[in-house]
C-alpha cells in the first residue's frame, strides 16, 4: 500500500459521514395502489453533527426514520437509493446483521415514552438488556452500568428508578430512561423521533437541555425529527424541510430561517406562532364584564354529605381538586387566554363555563348568579358555546355536516325553518368551506376542516362567548395558523368574546388581550398581554415563558 | 360497505347464511319427499340418487327432513336472540344512560345472573316452564338477556363520553334527544354484531335442548331432535346423525362468520380508510 | 400483591354467590310438581303427604325455607336427596370429583396445545398455518358438543374397531389405563371448543401485542427475536388469554352436562339431568350452586393470576 493510498484511506474514513442517504425513494402498497412516501431523498449527517428533519403530518418524516432503522411494514416498497451508516450500506444487511447494528451502532428515541416502554418490566431491566445483548455484560454489570447511565441523564435517585415500573415514573423520567437506553452502548447515530411532543412544556425544556448536554459530552451524531420548527432551531446544526415526501429545502438552520427559499418553508415559518406578531382583534373599547367566575372550585372524588358532616377535615383531603378558588372575569368582545400545563385545571374551567361540570362557587352572568350546574338553563347555554380539542370526536360520525350545523339553529330557533338551509350555506362560507360539504359525512373531511365545522356549529347559535378548549392542539402547524386566524375573523364579525385555552404560550400571545395562568388547579397569574415579560410576573409564568422555544433561531445562536 | 366483501370471512359467512336462510324460507316447499313418510324397506340407507342424504331409521328421507326442519331451527335461533337482545338492550341502555345507583344495582344483579352458565340457566328455566319449542325459546332469551345487557351498557358508556355527546349536553339538548339521536345510532353497531353472533349460539343451544328432549318434541324435524332419535343407530348408518349435526354447524357458522365480518366492516377505524 | 385488591374481589365473589343462592332457590321452588307427592307416589294418602311435607319443611313460608337452606349450607349440610335418600353432600361430592377429573383433563390438554398454537399463528400471520387455525377455530365454535360427541363416537368408538369405549367411567386409582381410555373421547369433545376459543384469543392478543410500540422499541434496541417474544411479547399476551380461559370454564360447565350424558360419565352434569327429571330439589339446588361457585371462583383465580402478571393492576 502506498503512502498516497494510506493517506487517502485516512482522509476517507475521517470524512465519512455518520449517515448518508442518497437518492432514496419509498412507496407503500395500499388498496388504492402504490402510494409514494419518500421521493429521492438526499440527506447527510456529518460525524458529530445534528441534522434536523422538519415536516408536518403526512410528510414522511416517520417513514424516513423507519427506513434508516430498516424496520418497515411488509407493504413497503423501496424503489431505489442508498442508506449508509459510516459508509456501510444498510440496505444490504440481513435482518440478523441489522439486529446487531440496532442498539449498538444506531439507536432511537421515541415520541411517547408511555407506549415505548414495556409496562410489565422494570425500567432497570429495559436498560440492562441492551447492555447484556450488545456488550456481553453480566446481569450485575449491566445493572450497574444502567445506574450510571441513568445518573447521566439527570435522574436524582437512579438506583430506585431502576426498580420501578413505567407507570410509577413521570413522563419526563420515562423519557430520560429511553434516552439513557439509547445512549447506553455509545452508538454512532441516534435518531430522535419527536421526543418532546408528548411532554409538558417545562419537562420538554428539560429534555431539550439534556439532549444538548449529552450531545456535547458524547459527540454523537443525531437525526432530530420534529414538526416544530421553532424547537428544532434550538438543537440542530443543519435542517432539512420535508414536504409530501420531498426535501424542499436544506441548509444551516440559521440561514434557512433567515432566508428561506422554498415557498413551503416560507409558509411553514410564517405559520409558526410569533408572540410579537399580533393577529387578534382590537381590545374592546369599554371593558364590560360578561361572565364572572367567583371562587370556582371543582372537587373530583368528592366525599359524600355524610363524610362531610362527620369528618370535615378528612373530607377536604379526599379526592383531588381540579380547580380551586378561581376568580376572574371575561369581558365582552375580548379574547381571554387560559394557559397551563396538563393537569393545571384549564380544561376543567372550560367545562365549568360550558355547563358540563359540577362546581362550587358562583358564576355571575349579567346580574344573574348561578350557584350550581343544575341552574344553568338553555338560554345560558345558547350564549356560551364550546369547541373541543379533537376534531374526530366532536362531530357525530353518523350525521351529515349540514345536519350537525343545523342543530343549534333548530334548537335555539335562531332562524325560521325556511331559512335554515341558507343559513347553513352562510355559516360554511364564514368558515371558508364549500357549500357542498353540507352533504358530506365527518370522516370525509380532514382534521382542520372538521375543526372548522365545529367552530361553525358553535357560532351558529350566535353566542356571546365561545370557549375554545385546545382547539389547535391536535392540528398541524400550518392548519393551526389558519384556524386561529379564522377564529379571530369570526370574533371581529360577530363581536363574541372568546376564552381560548391552550398550552401554546407563543400562540396565545398573538391572540389574547389578557392571559390567565393556571397551575395545579389554581389561578397563579393574570395579566394584560403587553405585561407578559414584566418583572411582576409569577415565577411559574416566567419559567413557562423561558421554557417555550423562541421563534427566531438568531437568539438561540447568540446565546450558544 | 363496498369493502365488506373483500375478506374471505365475509364471503364465506354470506354464502353460508344465504344457503341457510334459503333453506329456512323455501325448505318445506322444495322438499322432495314427505318428511314423515315411513318407508321401512329403505331404512338406514346412505346417500344415493333417490335419497340425496340417505334415509333414517324409519326410512324417512333425510334431505326432506332437514329442509323441513330448517325453518324451526333458524326461527328458534333468530327469535330467541331477538327477544333476548330486546330485553337485554333495554336494560343495558337504561343502566348505561342512568349511571349512579341505578347502574350499580343493575350491574350487581347482572353479575349474579351471569355467574350461572348459559346452558345451565336455560335448563333450569325450561324445566320450570316445561318442554316445547316456545318455552325453550323463552328460556334461551332469558339466559341471553344479562349478557346482552352488559354489551349494550358498555356500548352506551363508551359513546357517552365522546365529545359530540358532551357537545350536545353543552348545547342544552334534552335527555331524550341525546339518547335517541346521539348515543343510540352509534351504540347500535356493537349490539347488532353481538346479536348476530348470538344467533349461532341460540341455534346450538336450541339443538342441544332438542337433543335432550327438552326442546322440540317429536314428530318435529328439528335437527337436534333428529340426532337424538337416530343415536342408537349411529353405528349402522352414521349419516343420520352426521347430516343433521353438520347442518346445525353450517347454520351456526354462517351467522358467526357473518357477524364477525359485520364487526370488521362497522369498525370505525376501518371506515376512515 | 395488594391485599386490598384480593379482599375486594373475594367479597365480590361472596356477594355474587349470595345472589346466586337466591336466584337458584327462587327458580327451583318454581319447579312444578310437589316434591312430597313425587317421592311417595300419586296414590299416597293426604296424611302421609302432609307428614312428609312437614318433615321436609315444605309447609313453611318460602323465606323460612330459604334461610334454613342457607343456614344448612353454611354448616356444610345440603340436605338429603329426595330420590336417593342419601346426603346430598355425599352424592354431589362424588359426582364433583368425577367431573373435576374430566374437566381438568380437558383443560390441561387444551392449555398445553392451544396457547402455543395461538402464539405461533400470531407470529406467522397470514400464512397457511394461521388460516388453517382460523378455520379450525371457527368450526370449533359452530359445533354443539352433542354433535362433536356423536361424530367422535361414530369415528372412534364404532363396535367394528372399538378403538375407544363408547362411554362409561373407570376411576384412575383403580385402573389408570382404563381411565385414560374412557376419558379421551369426552375430554376431546369438551376440548375442541375450548381449543378454538383459547387459541383464537391468544392469537388476537398476541397480534395486538406484536404490533405495539414497546415491541417495536424492543426490536429496535437490537434484541434477539427470541428475547423479544419470550420476555416481552408472551407475558403480556398471556394475561388476556387467561381471562378467556376463565370465561371458558363457564362454557365448560355447561358443555359438561351434555357430554356426561352422552358418554355416561357419572359426574355433576349427569346428576343434574337426573335430578331435573326427578324433581330432586336439594340436588338441583346444590349442583347449580356448586357450578356457579366454581365459575365465580375461577374468575377470581384468573383475576389473581392477571394481577400477578401485570404490575399495573396489582398496585391499583
Amino acid at each position: 500500500m502506498t503512502l498516497q493510498t494510506m493517506t487517502q484511506n485516512v482522509i476517507a474514513t475521517a470524512e465519512k459521514p455518520a449517515l448518508s442517504i442518497l437518492d432514496y425513494s419509498l412507496s407503500y402498497k395500499t388498496a388504492n395502489g402504490l402510494i409514494s412516501a419518500l421521493k429521492n431523498i438526499d440527506l447527510t449527517i456529518p460525524k458529530g453533527k445534528t441534522v434536523g428533519l422538519v415536516g408536518e403530518s403526512g410528510s414522511g418524516k416517520s417513514s424516513m426514520a423507519w427506513s434508516v432503522m430498516r424496520y418497515l411494514p411488509p407493504n413497503a416498497v423501496e424503489t431505489g437509493g442508498a442508506i449508509r451508516l459510516a459508509g456501510e450500506e444498510l440496505l444490504d444487511q440481513t435482518p440478523f446483521q441489522m439486529a446487531d447494528i440496532r442498539g449498538r451502532r444506531m439507536s432511537m428515541v421515541f415520541q411517547d415514552p408511555s407506549t415505548s416502554l414495556n409496562p410489565t418490566i422494570r425500567l432497570g431491566e429495559q436498560i440492562a438488556e441492551v447492555l447484556m445483548r450488545h456488550r456481553g455484560l453480566t446481569k450485575a454489570q449491566a445493572w450497574a452500568e444502567a445506574e450510571v447511565a441513568l445518573a447521566r441523564t439527570g435522574i436524582t435517585r437512579p438506583k430506585e428508578m431502576l426498580q420501578r415500573f413505567p407507570h410509577e415514573a413521570s413522563g419526563g423520567e420515562k423519557q430520560r430512561v429511553v434516552i439513557a437506553t439509547a445512549f447506553a452502548c455509545e452508538p454512532e447515530l441516534i435518531i430522535f423521533d419527536e421526543p418532546t411532543t408528548a411532554l409538558d412544556i417545562l419537562t420538554a425544556r428539560q429534555i431539550l437541555d439534556l439532549f444538548n448536554q449529552l450531545r456535547d459530552e458524547t459527540n454523537v451524531s443525531a437525526l432530530y425529527i420534529s414538526h416544530d420548527l421553532g424547537l428544532v432551531s434550538r438543537v440542530v446544526d443543519e435542517v432539512s424541510v420535508l414536504h409530501k415526501g420531498v426535501i424542499v429545502e436544506r441548509g444551516l438552520v440559521g440561514e434557512v430561517f433567515a432566508k428561506p427559499s422554498a415557498p413551503y418553508t416560507k409558509q411553514l415559518i410564517g405559520a409558526v406562532p410569533n408572540p410579537d406578531r399580533w393577529i387578534g382583534v382590537d381590545a374592546p373599547a369599554e371593558p364590560k364584564t360578561l361572565i364572572k367566575l367567583d371562587g370556582i372550585g371543582v372537587h373530583y372524588g368528592a366525599p359524600s354529605k355524610i363524610q362531610k358532616m362527620f369528618w370535615p377535615e378528612d373530607a377536604e383531603k379526599v379526592g383531588f381538586w381540579g380547580a380551586k378558588d378561581v376568580n376572574f372575569e371575561v369581558r365582552k368582545g375580548e379574547l381571554l387566554g387560559v394557559v397551563g400545563e396538563s393537569g393545571s385545571g384549564k380544561s376543567t374551567i372550560a367545562k365549568v363555563l360550558a355547563g358540563l361540570q359540577d362546581f362550587q362557587g358562583n358564576l355571575e352572568i349579567e346580574g344573574k348568579t348561578i350557584g350550581s350546574r343544575k341552574v344553568i338553563d338553555r338560554a345560558y347555554r345558547r350564549r356560551v358555546q364550546i369547541v373541543f380539542q379533537h376534531p374526530d370526536a366532536s362531530l357525530n360520525p353518523r350525521q351529515k355536516i349540514g345536519r350537525i350545523i343545523a342543530r343549534p339553529l333548530k334548537l335555539y330557533g335562531v332562524v325560521p325553518r325556511e331559512k335554515i338551509k341558507a343559513r347553513i350555506a352562510e355559516l360554511l362560507e364564514m368558515v371558508r368551506l364549500p357549500e357542498e360539504y353540507a352533504d358530506r359525512y365527518p370522516h370525509q373531511l380532514s382534521g382542520g376542516e372538521k375543526q372548522r365545522v365545529a367552530i361553525a356549529r358553535a357560532f351558529a347559535a350566535e353566542p356571546e362567548l365561545v370557549i375554545c378548549d385546545e382547539v389547535t392542539a391536535a392540528l398541524d402547524v400550518s392548519v393551526q395558523a389558519a384556524v386561529a386566524e379564522l377564529l379571530v375573523k369570526l370574533q371581529k364579525d360577530t363581536g363574541a368574546a372568546c376564552v381560548f385555552i391552550t398550552h401554546d404560550l407563543n400562540l396565545i400571545r398573538q391572540l389574547a388581550h389578557r392571559i390567565a395562568v393556571m397551575h395545579h388547579g389554581k389561578l397563579v397569574d393574570f395579566f394584560d398581554r403587553p405585561d407578559a415579560r414584566s418583572e411582576d410576573r409569577d415565577p411559574y409564568t416566567k419559567a413557562l415563558l423561558d421554557a417555550v422555544p423562541v421563534h427566531t433561531p438568531v437568539e438561540a445562536f447568540e446565546i450558544a | 360497505m363496498r369493502n365488506f366483501f373483500s375478506s374471505p370471512t365475509a364471503i364465506m359467512g354470506t354464502a353460508l347464511l344465504s344457503i341457510v336462510l334459503f333453506a329456512a324460507i323455501f325448505g318445506p316447499m322444495i322438499a322432495p319427499y314427505d318428511p314423515q313418510a315411513f318407508d321401512p324397506l329403505n331404512r338406514l340407507q346412505g346417500p344415493s340418487l333417490t335419497h340425496l342424504f340417505g334415509t333414517d331409521q324409519f326410512g324417512r328421507d333425510l334431505l326432506s327432513r332437514i329442509l323441513t326442519g330448517a325453518p324451526s331451527t333458524v326461527a328458534f335461533g333468530v327469535g330467541a336472540t331477538l327477544l333476548g337482545v330486546g330485553i337485554g338492550s333495554i336494560i343495558g341502555v337504561v343502566a348505561g344512560v342512568s349511571g349512579g345507583w341505578v347502574d350499580s344495582t343493575i350491574m350487581r344483579i347482572l353479575d349474579g345472573l351471569l355467574a350461572v352458565p348459559d346452558l345451565l340457566f336455560t335448563l333450569l328455566i325450561v324445566t320450570i316452564l316445561g318442554g316445547g319449542m316456545e318455552h325453550a325459546m323463552l328460556a334461551v332469551s332469558i339466559a341471553f338477556a344479562p349478557g346482552m345487557a352488559r354489551i349494550a351498557r358498555s356500548a352506551v358508556l363508551s359513546v357517552r363520553t365522546r365529545d359530540y355527546v358532551r357537545a350536545a349536553v353543552a348545547r342544552g339538548e334534552s335527555g331524550v334527544y341525546i339518547v335517541t339521536c346521539e348515543v343510540l345510532p352509534n351504540a347500535l353497531s356493537p349490539i347488532v354484531v353481538e346479536a348476530t353472533i348470538r344467533v349461532s349460539f341460540a341455534i346450538m343451544i336450541g339443538a342441544t335442548l332438542g337433543f335432550l328432549g327438552l326442546g322440540a318434541q317429536p314428530p318435529s324435524t328439528e335437527w337436534g331432535l333428529m340426532v337424538a332419535e337416530a343415536r342408537q343407530f349411529m353405528f349402522r348408518n352414521p349419516w343420520c346423525v352426521a347430516i343433521p349435526g353438520i347442518s346445525i354447524a353450517i347454520a351456526a357458522l354462517g351467522f358467526n362468520l357473518f357477524g364477525d365480518a359485520l364487526r370488521d366492516a362497522l369498525d370505525p377505524k376501518r371506515s376512515h380508510g | 400483591m395488594s391485599w386490598g385488591y384480593f379482599i375486594r374481589r373475594l367479597l365480590a365473589v361472596f356477594l355474587v354467590l349470595a345472589i346466586v343462592t337466591f336466584a337458584v332457590f327462587a327458580i327451583t321452588t318454581m319447579l312444578p310438581g310437589n316434591a312430597a307427592i313425587m317421592i311417595l307416589g300419586e296414590y299416597a294418602t293426604p296424611e302421609a303427604v302432609a307428614a312428609l311435607e312437614k318433615q321436609l319443611h315444605l309447609d313453611q313460608p318460602w323465606y323460612a325455607q330459604y334461610l334454613s337452606w342457607v343456614a344448612g349450607i353454611l354448616h356444610g349440610d345440603f340436605g338429603t336427596s329426595l330420590r336417593l335418600s342419601l346426603p346430598v353432600t355425599q352424592v354431589v361430592g362424588e359426582a364433583f370429583v368425577n367431573s373435576a377429573m374430566l374437566g381438568a383433563t380437558a383443560l390441561v390438554a387444551v392449555t398445553i396445545t392451544a396457547i402455543p398454537l395461538g402464539a405461533l399463528a400470531a407470529l406467522k400471520r397470514g400464512t397457511g398455518m394461521d388460516l388453517g387455525l382460523g378455520l379450525f377455530s371457527y368450526l370449533g365454535t359452530a359445533l354443539p358438543e352433542f354433535v362433536t360427541a356423536t361424530l367422535l363416537l361414530v369415528f372412534f368408538a364404532a363396535p367394528q374397531h372399538g378403538l375407544f369405549p363408547a362411554g362409561g367411567f373407570v376411576a384412575p386409582w383403580e385402573d389408570l389405563g382404563g381411565f385414560a381410555a374412557h376419558v379421551v373421547l369426552p375430554a376431546a369433545t369438551l376440548g375442541l371448543v375450548l381449543m378454538a376459543h383459547i387459541s383464537r384469543q391468544v392469537r388476537s392478543e398476541m397480534s395486538e401485542v406484536l404490533s405495539s410500540d414497546y415491541i417495536r422499541a424492543a426490536r429496535l434496541k437490537g434484541l434477539t427475536e427470541r428475547r423479544v417474544i419470550r420476555r416481552h411479547a408472551l407475558p403480556n399476551s398471556l394475561a388476556p388469554a387467561i381471562a378467556v380461559i376463565s370465561l371458558d370454564i363457564g362454557y365448560l360447565l355447561g358443555g359438561i352436562i351434555v357430554v356426561e350424558e352422552i358418554f355416561a360419565w357419572p359426574g355433576l352434569g349427569r346428576l343434574l339431568i337426573y335430578a331435573l327429571e326427578n324433581r330432586d330439589l336439594p340436588v338441583i339446588q346444590a349442583v347449580t350452586l356448586l357450578l356457579a361457585a366454581v365459575y365465580a371462583l375461577s374468575n377470581l383465580l384468573s383475576d389473581i393470576v392477571i394481577a400477578l402478571l401485570d404490575p399495573r393492576v396489582r398496585y391499583a
